[in-house]
């Protein structure tokens, strides 16, 4: 799909490859095989520039910068975040308690990490900022070159506010964050419907008016599904791009490693948290503040102002009712560097602060279009926030684009100049720290004093239970005491006024999430949970649920794990139930769900098994398409790698478990086509079973072990299919379209597919001299990295695919269902109590000087498919019609082959 | 309901394995696992040794009772000396033909909502899950023959008392013909157990208590 009759790229990384000289293209495939190795190697290392070679890999760089996010893959920062082992993980579950785990995390993470699930809360839970802007400054922004308008401009840089950003909790004790980030929204836009309730006035959409919109889901399930999209595309991108590099999947080292996070899940958590509807439930995405941008250019700006803040007001009806409009203005005049006099914006700024306040900010930009080639033009990053829909739209764009030959750079990789980057960068600095923060501190302490505490005192309680007799008294007009909310109007207008105390409690807690206070969320949130309870507002009551139980999670804390989970539990349940079966809110269930799995993961300990245990609820109630199906398969195996266990058998820890949730998760890749998926898991089960102590993994059991095998012929097969397809590809467009390079690519990936099939055969080979000298090649890197690439490669290669060494006795293997080898491996895999011995040298745990010699065999083997890259991950399906468990080849010998090997057995110890 | 019964070595490595299903109730002791359960099977009572691990530190008896649930399978572990574990997995029987694994494949639809409010109720969600993928199963053996059976009050609930108590009689006839097998003086640990007689016995307790 993506990348279908293109011509190959000039920038193709092996040709940017010093050793891949162009000239040298009818070189044998041995020698060209070996810049590969080095280079997919030296990715594996931190500092060696780790990104680039996979987005260039790509035919269509431009394309590859929109699936960046799951592209540049964890591992290769993995080298410098936390370490394996790090303290804030231990068993203690004190993640959160100094802040050193943030910290530590934020250090790590200059480029924003991708992955960290709490990082991802953090970020995605934070305030949002509607924009309002008139024609003129999108019409400026436009000759920038920006089609979305001042939004589209300013929102990538809100998603990291520079310098630190201090904010006082409650109690008056500041604290300082460097990560804090902002949301830019489009005034107006992204709101949800109130599908559950039951007053059809509720119901408005989008206001009707002449702003570009987006077409926001107007059901939340609809969500889940693009979410799903969003990642299904980003897979067979991938899919696609590294079906010979080996490196964006297919090395596994951040597998288990569970400091990183799989790109596709984090992203699939992103994208779930980064469209956060506006609703009438939650208050995250309401705006906290509008900002209203005039340009230099217009003639009457002080009205234009005027006219811009009456259009926010709710009395216009752009905002739903239940959104309150007291939100802060604040007052921006672009000016424009290159045609707008300076003496008179500076004058009309004046102006504006006399006629609006301090609200105010004057923002100087080029209205002239950034070229990559100017010197200080900077590309503007893309927005790692947006929504799913957004980003499906621009896939769906560059597809499009693709398939017209129209590639256009400039779609996908703007430019601006680092003077305006700055400026909009000191923009939003000086908006979060001195207008939005200390507004909602201000706003944080007034509901807290006038609303919040009333509640909470003696009286409050008091007040709330009367006003649930006079509930199931006569009429609720009985008590209109302006505490009261038996008048709230939630019963007739099926949502809560801006201005009645729930909402307001609301909107406090969720300030005080946004703001960090966990510990005011966390108790403000609790006392809205009963309440809407009372009121049967369920999905205001689900969401408040959901709320307490992460802050909670969040916060330090002070009670042992077990009263903590036992308190969180009922949340996360009254939260699941409220919004899956009282809503019928796929999302909200998804997220509370999902989120609590995470937190609860993080905290360790008892956590893990309780966070397991919402994952396999999940699973059970089939929430999910197939990929989050599967991806939620594969964070239960990490879930369960990361519960440590003590002592020197690591007593307590999950990793049998966890190798068994990475075989589930492989086989659903591979009943998805996803192949590279399905061999990441499955090097990350073997990798599992190799730690074990026993040093058998599951191989005792033939069913179990025949499944393995199945599953690893199930992905060699599914490799090789989509090699095969796309040299018949090749065969047939390449010739015609490529020339000479094309004819070389070609001769490269057919010679290497012979290779392919030689050494991915599961009997035992000498290794080739070419693997020699690539391996002689790549020693240094062997052995000044020791990197988890070469561990999973040699379990990969050593546990199951056969023995390079050739040891008399061999270790015990999973019976392989190839022809060459199908009959005799039970005979002399089964083996006498000597075997513990043998095996030892499938063990990761001698990979590293040893490593020398295995691990080019199936680098190569997926080097060979590189060049299936043209190949889709669509076409794929029907091709390898594989069941999902076994091939059928294989069930219908499986019994067979386990007669033999109990006869094997037999044999042996009888 | 439907049984399967493991041995497990001081290595992980089964000692002995056999699939029995109820007998009572008029079943026919029959175990209804399809080719797929049986592959899951092992890799479930493979990973509840996790658990095993952890609870024998915590636990004095040598019946350590319910220790694990995947889905709707329910693992019971007894402990012997020397480190060798009895691991019953037993599973409902209303989903007694299920490989309790849910493919992706037959999950097209996210969006029909199931009703499950606790943890004991959902065994109504992997019946339906279950003839999915029965149906997608390949291998018709015959062992997986299509009768629905009746349940019996042991096999209805897996957690009750009368189900722990038939359990531990289970384990603690299969224990000591376990003892008098070991003895043969050609028996070394961690050696697999392929004496008929044993086997035998271990079906007649399975007949007699399950």
């Amino acid at each position: 799909m993506q990348s279908a009759n293109n011509a190959p790229p000039p920038n193709d990384p092996l040709a940017s490859l010093p050793m891949a000289n162009p000239t040298m293209k009818p070189l044998p495939s041995k020698q060209r095989g070996q810049p590969l190795v080095l280079d997919s190697r030296s990715h594996s290392q931190p500092a060696a520039q780790p990104t680039t070679p996979v987005r260039e890999r790509r035919t269509n760089p431009s394309a590859a910068s929109l699936f960046r996010s799951t592209l540049t893959p964890p591992g290769s920062r993995s080298g410098s975040p936390a370490p394996m082992g790090s303290p804030a993980r231990s068993l203690t579950g004190s993640v959160f308690g100094s802040g050193g785990f943030k910290q530590s995390l934020l250090d790590t993470a200059a480029a924003e990490n991708p992955g960290d699930p709490l990082n991802l809360i953090l970020k995605s839970f934070v305030p949002h900022i509607a924009i309002h802007d008139s024609e003129d400054v999108e019409h400026l922004v436009k000759e920038k070159g920006f089609k979305g308008g001042l939004f589209e401009l300013l929102r990538p840089f809100g998603e990291r506010v520079q310098g630190r950003v201090t904010i006082r909790d409650s109690n008056g004790a500041s604290r300082t964050w460097d990560d804090f980030s902002v949301r830019f929204t489009r005034f107006g836009e992204a709101v949800e419907d109130p599908d559950t309730l039951p007053d059809p006035r509720s119901l408005r959409g989008p206001p009707p008016n002449g702003q570009p919109q987006y077409n926001m889901p107007r059901k939340k399930t609809s969500l889940v599904q693009q979410v799903e999209q969003v990642v299904e595309k980003h897979l067979g991108f991938a899919e696609e791009a590294s079906m010979g590099a080996a490196t964006p999947t297919t090395p596994t080292r951040q597998g288990l490693d569970t400091d990183t996070t799989s790109p596709y899940y984090a992203l699939y958590l992103r994208r779930l948290l980064s469209g956060i509807p506006m609703a009438s439930h939650e208050t995250f995405s309401h705006p906290v503040a509008c900002v209203i941008a005039i340009s230099s250019r217009h003639p009457a700006p002080i009205e234009a102002l005027r006219q811009l803040y009456s259009e926010t007001t709710p009395a216009e009806q752009r905002i739903p009712p239940w959104v309150d409009g007291d939100f802060l203005r604040y007052y921006v005049l672009v000016h424009d560097e290159e045609r707008s006099d300076i003496t008179k914006s500076m004058q009309l700024f004046d102006q504006m602060k006399r006629h609006f306040g301090l609200h105010c900010h004057l923002l100087r930009i080029r209205s002239s279009q950034a070229a990559e080639t100017d010197d200080d033009s900077i590309p503007l990053p893309r927005s790692d926030w947006m929504s799913a829909s957004e980003e499906l739209a621009d896939i769906e764009r560059s597809e499009q684009l693709q398939d017209s030959f129209d590639d256009d750079p400039h779609l996908f990789n703007r430019y601006i100049f680092e003077s305006d980057a700055t400026a909009i960068r000191t923009f939003i600095r000086e908006m979060v720290i001195q207008s939005i923060i200390p507004t909602m501190e201000r706003n944080v302490s007034l509901w807290n004093d006038q609303v919040a505490s009333r509640r909470r005192g003696i009286s409050g309680r008091f007040m709330s239970l009367s006003k649930r007799f006079t509930v199931f008294g006569s009429s609720s007009s009985s008590s209109r005491s302006s505490t009261s909310s038996s008048n709230n109007g939630f019963e007739t207008l099926g949502y809560y006024r801006p201005d009645t105390p729930e909402a307001i409690m609301r909107r406090l807690a969720d300030f005080a999430f946004m703001l960090r206070d966990w510990k005011l969320a966390m108790s403000t949130y609790d006392l809205l949970r009963t309440d809407f309870q009372n009121d049967k507002a369920w999905k205001y009551h689900a969401s408040a649920n959901e709320m307490a139980a992460l802050s909670l999670l969040i916060m330090p804390q002070t009670m042992s794990s077990k009263n903590r989970v036992e308190i969180i539990n009922p949340m996360v349940e009254q939260a699941l139930y409220s919004y899956h079966t009282r809503c019928s809110s796929l999302y909200g269930a998804v997220r509370s769900t999902l989120l609590s799995l995470e937190l609860l993961r993080l905290r360790g300990g008892i956590g893990i098994d309780e966070s397991v245990r919402w994952g396999t609820r999940l699973l059970e109630m089939r929430l999910f398409g197939p990929v989050g199906d599967a991806l939620l398969r594969e964070r239960l195996a990490v879930c369960y790698a990361s519960k440590r266990g003590t002592g020197s058998q690591l007593w307590g820890s999950r990793r049998r478990k966890s190798a068994m949730w990475s075989v589930l998760a492989a086989q659903a890749w591979v009943s998805m086509g996803k192949y590279l998926q399905a061999q990441k898991c499955l090097a990350d089960a073997r990798r599992m079973y190799s730690l074990l102590p026993s040093e058998w993994g599951v191989q005792g059991f033939n069913g179990a072990s025949e499944c393995l095998a199945g599953l690893n012929e199930a992905v060699r097969e599914g490799l090789r299919v989509t090699r095969e397809y796309a040299e018949a590809l090749e065969a047939e467009g390449g010739h015609s379209q490529g020339g000479g390079t094309r004819e070389g690519e070609e001769g490269e990936g057919l010679g290497l597919g012979l290779q392919f099939d030689e050494s991915s055969n599961l009997t035992i080979r000498p290794k080739a001299d070419n693997q020699a000298a690539a391996a002689a090649a790549a020693t240094d890197h062997n052995n000044n990295a020791q990197t988890e690439v070469d561990v999973d490669v040699d379990v990969e290669q050593s546990g199951f695919n056969g023995q390079s060494s050739q040891l008399p006795s061999r270790p015990p293997q999973i019976p392989t269902p190839t022809a060459s080898s199908k009959s005799p491996t039970p005979e002399t895999t089964r083996g006498g109590d000597e075997q513990p011995e043998g095996f030892e040298d499938a063990t990761p745990t001698t990979s590293g000087p040893s490593s020398g010699h295995s691990p080019t065999r199936p680098r190569k083997a997926s080097m060979a498919v590189r060049t299936s890259r043209v190949l889709s991950s669509a076409d794929l399906e029907p091709a390898a019609p594989l069941p999902p468990l076994i091939p059928a080849r294989l069930a219908s010998t499986s019994g067979r082959d386990e007669n033999k090997s109990k006869d094997g057995k037999d044999g042996g110890f009888g | 309901m439907s049984y399967y019964f493991a041995i497990i070595g001081t290595q992980d490595n089964p000692l002995f394995e056999y699939e029995f299903g109820t007998s009572k109730q008029g079943g026919d002791g029959m175990a209804r696992f399809t080719e797929q359960a049986r592959q899951l099977n092992q890799f479930i009572i493979h990973s509840s040794l996790d658990i095993v691990e952890e609870v024998q530190w915590t636990n004095g008896q040598m019946y350590l009772k319910l220790v694990d649930r995947f889905f709707t399978s329910y693992i019971s572990c007894f402990l012997t000396a020397s480190n060798i574990k009895f691991l019953l997995l037993h599973q409902p029987p209303s989903s007694s033909s299920s490989s309790a694994l849910p493919h992706p494949s037959s999950s097209a639809s996210t969006s029909t909502p199931s009703l499950v409010s606790s943890s004991q109720s959902s065994t109504s969600v992997i019946p339906s899950l279950s003839t999915l993928t029965g149906g997608s199963n390949s291998s018709t053996s015959t062992l997986t023959g299509g009768t629905s059976r009746t349940s019996t009050s042991i096999a209805a609930n897996p957690t009750s008392p009368q189900t722990e108590e038939a359990i531990r009689n289970f384990f603690a006839e299969v224990y000591e013909n376990y003892v008098k097998a070991i003895m043969s003086p050609f028996y070394r640990t961690n050696m697999e157990i392929r004496s008929p007689v044993f086997r035998a016995r271990v079906a007649a307790a399975g007949r007699k208590y399950l």
